[in-house]
């Protein structure tokens, strides 16, 4: 397999960096990791693989993440062979990603799922609210992509991994943007996304009373309740988050439980991620069986309370 | 103050269709502005009328599909002042780096002093073009912005949610900001505010009325097809006596274990 020379990496996610290096040394003959923090992240960076560091200096509180893009832009705009910039698919990798794009007159994609290094760099990722995976080819000898989480797997920490990180002068930005203030989010709100079980609720449902019993049997199963669009937007019976497909949540659980979902395929772009799926559906004919690993014909009102007491016994 | 809210229109995803070759069917799909842009113009409409005297010029790049009276008339009913489209058949399919450069000429051309983007647009969602297009002006430019706090005539103070945290950001005009699909609710256009759209001016532009430097060829599409699905069982009960009730549950006791 071919390889490029050298990977840029950069994540203002601590946690994202490992899987990032990962990349890095996957696709490239060299990773080079550019750090704001403290020194033990530097360490960090080396035992995690990367071959070099490029070191902008300690947090700032004053700075916004994007202030850096004109010093990161001008280390690679020195190092001028082909290469691939690798940023965390964060607002700010994707703010930094457009802005680096723009200042290093390079192709950029976001959310990657998928890169090919073969006969140029080739990227995919989700288009039409999951419909579709788009594919690009970027031409510019300089590729930057926000990297889409768990495609690859961290690298094993070699502590034995060291080096001297490089330091960079910070370059000022030509534009103001002032961070005034800093603070936590409020509330964290429910992450479907990440649930390892899921039971997603359609109008089969037919009441507000049997959204009760379809929660009683999340309880059970130890799974997140989701929904279809229409009872989020229609009914208003779950909250935005829950909905899950085209333009909301996508689903990558181990099982995926339907009750009383058609399976359209707006909903099932957000569900076919999942390992296994089951479905209950009183018609025969529903798309969503088309889907499942295992479906049942049948009355909503007596498969929900006979798993509830088949998962109770 | 000089306001641009700039929109795309993109088909309705609830009526896109996969063809048995995996290729996407949107004959059957109308086109719609597309749902964070709603969301920019909105933004836009609040901050008017927290400063008062100020102008919101609506703005689009693309084909002919921008010349049609009822998308023009749509986009006017949500509360710009005026409309301003620039119409080229090789305008038709841009990526993200080549809206920015003809939006950078086109804004060029009518002046402002905030651009308001939304955070990527319901296709390709590339989430691009407001922070390329800031880029290019060489003026501020942000993504995320969850709030608009306060404004004056020279900045402006929006909060940004980021995955995190959230900043509080003051942003000197002129500036682009592109904001995300929370920042507000759009307001569902009135039959007044329907009636009134039709008499609001339009100026369209093609794109010899631009100055425009030759696009480069940065990023190319190559395909757009949907994903292949996983090999499923399949294994449907067609029926739900007590018998096939408890050989569901089994299925769902394996999955589980």
């Amino acid at each position: 397999m071919s390889k490029l020379s050298n990977i840029w990496v950069f994540s203002d996610i601590a946690s994202r960096l490992p899987e990032m290096i990962a990349a890095g040394a996957a696709l490239g003959e060299k990773v080079s990791a550019f750090i704001i923090g403290t020194e033990s992240e530097i360490t960090a960076a080396y035992t995690l693989g990367a071959t070099n560091v490029y070191y902008l200096g300690e947090k700032d509180s004053q700075k916004i993440t994007e202030d850096y893009s004109h010093t990161i832009a001008q280390v690679i705009a020195a190092n001028s062979e082909n290469s691939l910039v690798l940023l965390a698919p964060t607002k700010r990798g994707k703010a930094l990603a457009s802005k680096l794009g723009v200042q290093l007159q390079a192709g950029v994609v976001n959310d990657v799922t998928e890169i090919n290094v073969e006969n140029g760099v080739h990227a995919k990722h989700m288009a039409y609210g999951g419909l579709a995976i788009a594919e690009e080819k970027i031409n510019s000898q300089i590729a930057i992509m926000t990297l889409s989480s768990g495609l690859y797997e961290a690298l094993p920490v070699d502590p034995s991994s060291t080096g001297e990180a490089v330091n960079v002068t910070f370059v000022e930005p030509t534009t103001s943007i002032t961070c005034v203030e800093r603070r936590a989010k409020q509330g964290e709100s429910v992450d479907l996304g990440k649930a390892k079980r899921v039971i997603g609720v359609g109008s089969g449902i037919g009441s507000q009373e049997n959204l009760q019993v379809a929660n009683e049997l999340a309880a059970l199963m130890g799974a997140e309740l989701g929904c279809s669009r229409p009872i989020a937007e229609t009914e208003k019976w779950m909250e935005r988050e829950r909905y899950i497909g085209v333009s909301g949540v996508m689903l990558k659980p181990e099982v995926y439980l339907a009750l009383g979902i058609s399976g359209q395929i707006q909903h099932m772009v957000g569900a076919l991620g999942s390992q296994t799926i089951l479905a209950v559906n009183k018609d025969k004919n529903a798309p969503i069986f088309q889907y499942a690993d295992y479906g049942i014909v049948g009355d909503i009102n007596k498969v929900m309370p006979a798993l509830i007491s088949a998962l109770k016994a | 103050m000089k306001i641009i809210t700039c929109y795309k229109l993109v088909p309705e995803e609830q009526d896109i269709s996969i063809a048995a070759n995996g290729s996407l069917d949107t004959n059957k799909a109308s086109l719609k502005i597309n749902p964070f842009d709603l969301c920019a113009v909105e933004a836009g409409v609040q901050l008017k009328s927290l400063l008062g005297d100020s102008n919101i010029t609506a703005m689009s790049i693309g084909g002919k599909a921008l010349e049609n009276p009822k998308s023009r008339k749509d986009i006017l009913s949500r509360g710009p002042d005026d409309l301003t489209v620039v119409v080229d058949e090789k305008f038709e399919h841009l990526l993200p780096h080549q809206t920015a450069r003809v939006l950078m000429a086109a804004a060029q051309k009518s002046g402002f002093d905030l651009i308001i983007c939304g955070d990527g647009s319901g296709d390709l969602y590339a989430q691009q073009v407001g922070l390329q297009l800031g880029e290019l002006l060489g003026i501020a430019n942000i993504n995320a912005v969850s709030k608009i706090i306060a404004a004056e005539q020279d900045k402006i103070t929006v909060e940004r949610s980021l995955d995190d945290e959230v900043e509080v950001l003051e942003i000197s005009l002129p500036a682009v900001i592109s904001v995300s699909a929370d920042i507000n609710e759009p307001t569902i256009p009135s039959m007044k505010t329907i009636l009134a759209a039709a008499k609001k001016p339009v100026t369209s532009l093609g794109a010899t009325d631009l100055e425009l430097t030759e696009f480069p060829a940065l990023v190319e599409l190559t395909s757009v097809i949907a994903p292949k699905q996983k090999a499923r069982q399949n294994f449907i009960i067609d029926g739900d006596d007590e018998q096939q009730l408890t050989e569901f549950a089994e299925h769902l006791r394996k999955a589980l274990n």
